[in-house]
């Protein structure tokens, strides 16, 4: 890789040269050795080379710049946790050029005014992560009333979440759901059926049972998830044929099943798996530090696996880490296409909200900066396909959002490598691995159970509509 | 679940008697201590637990004199810190400490929530800057000593923490137990503990401790009271026996050598866990009809505090096969052997 100048964050790449680079294109799938060329902000040259049967690369790999569908930048009201600045410089660090934030700061994002005040912050941090939003669907995010939808949507929501409450009220999700449709926008829930989930602290299993935690229970989300997708067939059938839901950040397999049967049966429904439910489990709670497609049958204490203290808030997450089968068929849901997209639900937190007994720790992971590196985990252990992986991370929740963007904003989420474009793409290097540490987090949030841990797949080099979101100090 | 390795301080020295006795046969000698705290019992080695059991013999021999205190602990400093109620248990320890001469300070705190006063952290900071060596905590959420261990420079011994572990308790058990039973040693006995399993760090505590043991452990108690320790009995846990979860009071009893009845707790019924407590009685109670299910000289035991009348009879509670006070006496000797072994401090007479 070369650059002809010193370029800082927010610049436009003048000129940058890639010889001999892994691309990996899911819009068309293809993959293989290319050599590429940015000049002013545009993809100049894509070059493939001539097929040779070369083995996939190893060493560097470009691709369209990541698309997150789930993140959690704390602006206005919890700046100590994250701003929409430094979310945006921990998104060029993860590699991702564009980011979907949820609604639930303080104020939350219920009125145009607060949208209009994250996406104007967006603006002025001068990075070109390129940051769109999720207003929330019920007032205060409360559950009782409909948010503004209709000048959420004109002032450019994609869609509504109370993500991290879901809307208990059957009636009034379904009135959520028939509203959006109106409006021509995407209904995101957060599954929890909260009386199954009063109190819990970890996934119901050998695991919370042992160490005493209160249990969180795989039907305490398919409950949720089976009552979403009856009220969405019916609101489809009756009301609202254009009804879009999506489910975030699910995490049984019972629940990949529901959505698996409901795609089956054409319903519109689209969802998410995080790179943390994929790749941990709760056996992490114990002490043990090996990922779901690692040896071990989901108990810690018979193999020996314990290597750490017990009850790390890190772990402490919503929904809860779950047993190894558990996040095996979240990684088959992602081979065969029934899990759209991989969303980060990065939740930063401060030291002060996490460094407390571990029922009193806030929920969520810091994991914008981490996903890449947990999928790219998943893709040496032979459990996705790079290919598959890049395009659950790019083209996968670009087509959740559909046309979406393109009617909130007027313009598209169309991540690919055109010849031509504005340049969009991620730069990394799959042979060289990262120590994921507080100093090298860029997100505020420290609240990583991968603190100290090795992750492959350094990220070089971010570049969103042709401007530089990330380079590293060493590329 | 102690990851400490490291042999805290200066070689432990063993009280003497059991010094003489560990030269005799292949008992485990004060090197086999290798906790710097108390968490739980779920780390324990089998020597490990062996040792704490002479030693808490030993402790047992001084409480016997007419003056029951040994200079062992002198200009030691055991901060008690109990964020939940507490009589029995901060009593034992207090007595336990003051036996082995250590200053003893008492802080009873709240711990309703994190939003609220000062940090856990914070707390343990502030004891350790006041110059305490140990602390003893008490805590509603389980995991929390951990978190005191990772930031306190001397020792944190588990006076019981949420619904996950009672170290002593299991350990004043199992002593309790050994001392009782013919032959000295629980290994093929049938242990029952029966109720309330699914909210007590003691059942927890003691499935790790009597597993080891190589005890017939059974937990019974009504099935929503049980939930996931059905699991948790099907999981190989290497160096633990298997144990049996029933909700059939008659096939737990059946010739049982051991009955340890839990409190329970009327908060049961609204949470919706038991129709009534009148009915939890009717069918749980260990009752003297009951009880003769087992084999005649079954230990009666109970952690305390008791409902008579509600998990046991009275008549049960005091009559000729209740260990419940002596489990008070072991306590505080289990807790005089725990402090003092992790002190790391030899013993002086």
């Amino acid at each position: 890789m070369s650059s002809s100048d010193a370029a800082g964050i927010g610049d436009r790449v003048s000129d940058l040269e890639i010889a001999g680079a892994w691309v990996v294109d899911p819009t068309t799938g293809r993959e293989g050795p290319a050599d590429l060329a940015v000049e002013d902000g545009v993809l100049a040259r894509l070059d493939w080379h001539e097929p040779t049967g070369a083995t996939v690369g190893t060493g560097i790999v470009v691709a369209p710049g990541l698309v997150d569908l789930h993140a959690h930048f704390r602006e206005p009201g919890f700046e100590d946790a994250e701003t929409v600045a430094t979310g945006q410089l921990a998104a060029g660090h993860g590699g991702f050029s564009t980011v979907c934030l949820m609604p639930n700061t303080d104020p939350p994002v219920d009125e145009a005014p607060v949208l209009a005040t994250v996406l104007g912050r967006a603006f002025e941090s001068g990075s070109p992560v390129r940051v769109l939003a999720w207003g929330a669907a019920t007032r205060g995010r409360a559950g009782a009333e409909l948010a503004s939808l209709g000048e959420l949507a004109d002032g450019g929501a994609l869609g509504f979440s109370d993500d991290g409450n879901p809307i208990e009220s059957g009636v009034l999700f379904r009135n959520a759901l028939v509203y959006a449709a109106m409006l021509g926008r995407i209904l995101v829930d957060h599954p929890e059926d909260r009386a199954l989930t009063k109190g819990a602290e970890a996934n119901e299993g050998l695991v919370a049972t042992v160490l005493g935690l209160r249990g969180w229970p795989a039907a305490g989300e398919e409950a949720a998830v089976a009552r979403d997708l009856a009220i969405l067939a019916d609101v489809v059938a009756a009301d609202a044929p254009g009804a879009r839901l999506h489910l975030t950040h699910l995490s049984t397999a019972g629940s990949i099943e529901l959505v698996r049967r409901a795609k089956g049966a054409r319903l519109p429904v689209t969802c998410d798996v995080t790179p943390h439910h994929m790749a941990l489990t709760d056996e992490w709670l114990a002490g043990a530090r090996r990922f779901a497609w690692g040896s071990g049958r989901g108990n810690p204490w018979e193999d020996g696996a314990i290597v750490a203290l017990p009850f790390a808030t890190s772990l402490r997450v919503n929904p809860p880490l779950r047993t190894r089968s558990d996040a095996l068929a979240l990684l088959a849901g992602l081979r065969d296409g029934t899990v759209d997209a991989i969303a980060t639900d990065h939740a930063p937190h401060t030291q002060v909200d996490k460094e407390v007994e571990f029922g009193f720790a806030a929920t969520g992971i810091s994991g914008m900066e981490t996903a890449l590196g947990l999928a790219l985990a998943a893709v040496e252990a032979g459990q996705l396909a790079l290919v598959r992986a890049v395009e659950a991370l790019t083209t996968g929740p670009a087509r959740v959002l559909g046309d979406v963007p393109m009617a909130a904003t007027g313009r598209p989420v169309a991540p690919g490598l055109v010849v031509g474009q504005a340049a969009d793409l991620v730069v990394l290097d799959r042979a060289d691995g990262w120590e994921v540490s507080a100093r090298s987090l860029r997100s505020l949030g420290k609240n990583s159970p991968l603190l100290g841990m090795r992750l492959p797949g350094r990220v070089l080099a971010t570049v969103a509509g042709g401007r530089l979101a990330w380079l590293d100090d060493e590329a | 679940m102690t990851i400490e390795l490291e042999p805290t301080a200066s070689p432990t020295t063993m009280p003497q008697a059991a010094a003489r006795e560990a030269d005799a046969s292949r008992a485990p000698t004060a090197d086999a201590w290798k906790h710097r705290h108390v968490l739980d019992v779920d780390d324990f080695s089998t020597d490990e637990i062996e040792l704490a059991m002479r030693t808490t013999a030993e402790m047992k021999e001084i409480l016997a004199r007419p003056i029951a205190k040994v200079p062992t602990l002198r200009g030691r400093s055991v901060t008690i810190l109990f964020y939940e109620a507490s009589t029995r248990t901060r009593v034992s320890f207090e007595v336990a400490a003051k036996n082995l001469s250590a200053d003893v300070v008492n802080i009873a705190a709240q711990s309703s929530s994190v939003s609220k006063g000062e940090s856990l952290i914070d707390t343990v900071r502030t004891i350790e800057a006041l110059g305490a060596d140990m602390i003893v905590m008490r805590h509603a959420v389980s995991g929390a000593p951990y978190l005191a261990a990772e930031h306190f420079s001397g020792n944190v011994l588990n006076g019981g923490d949420g619904w996950h572990a009672h170290p002593t308790q299991a350990l004043l058990d199992l002593f309790t137990m050994r001392e009782r039973l013919p032959g000295g040693s629980v290994r093929g006995r049938k242990v029952v503990i029966l109720g309330d399993i699914l909210h007590s760090r003691v059942a927890r505590s003691n499935i790790w401790a009597l597993t080891r043991s190589g005890a017939d452990l059974w937990l019974c108690g009504p099935a929503t009271l049980l939930r996931g320790f059905e699991r948790w009995a099907g999981a190989t846990m290497p160096g633990s026996a298997r144990f049996t979860v029933a909700s059939s009071i008659d096939d737990a009893l059946a010739d049982a050598d051991v009955v340890m009845a839990l409190r329970i707790q009327k908060e049961r019924q609204a949470g919706g866990l038991l129709p009534s407590l009148r009915e939890y009685t009717a069918r749980f109670a260990l009752t003297r009809a009951r009880l003769a299910r087992a084999k005649p000289d079954a230990l009666v035991m109970h952690p305390g505090p008791m409902n008579e009348g509600v998990e046991i009879m009275p008549d049960v509670a005091t009559g000729r096969q209740s260990v419940i006070t002596d489990q008070v006496t072991n306590g505080v000797a289990v807790r005089m052997a725990l402090l003092f072994l992790v002190s790391g401090v030899p013993l002086v007479e």
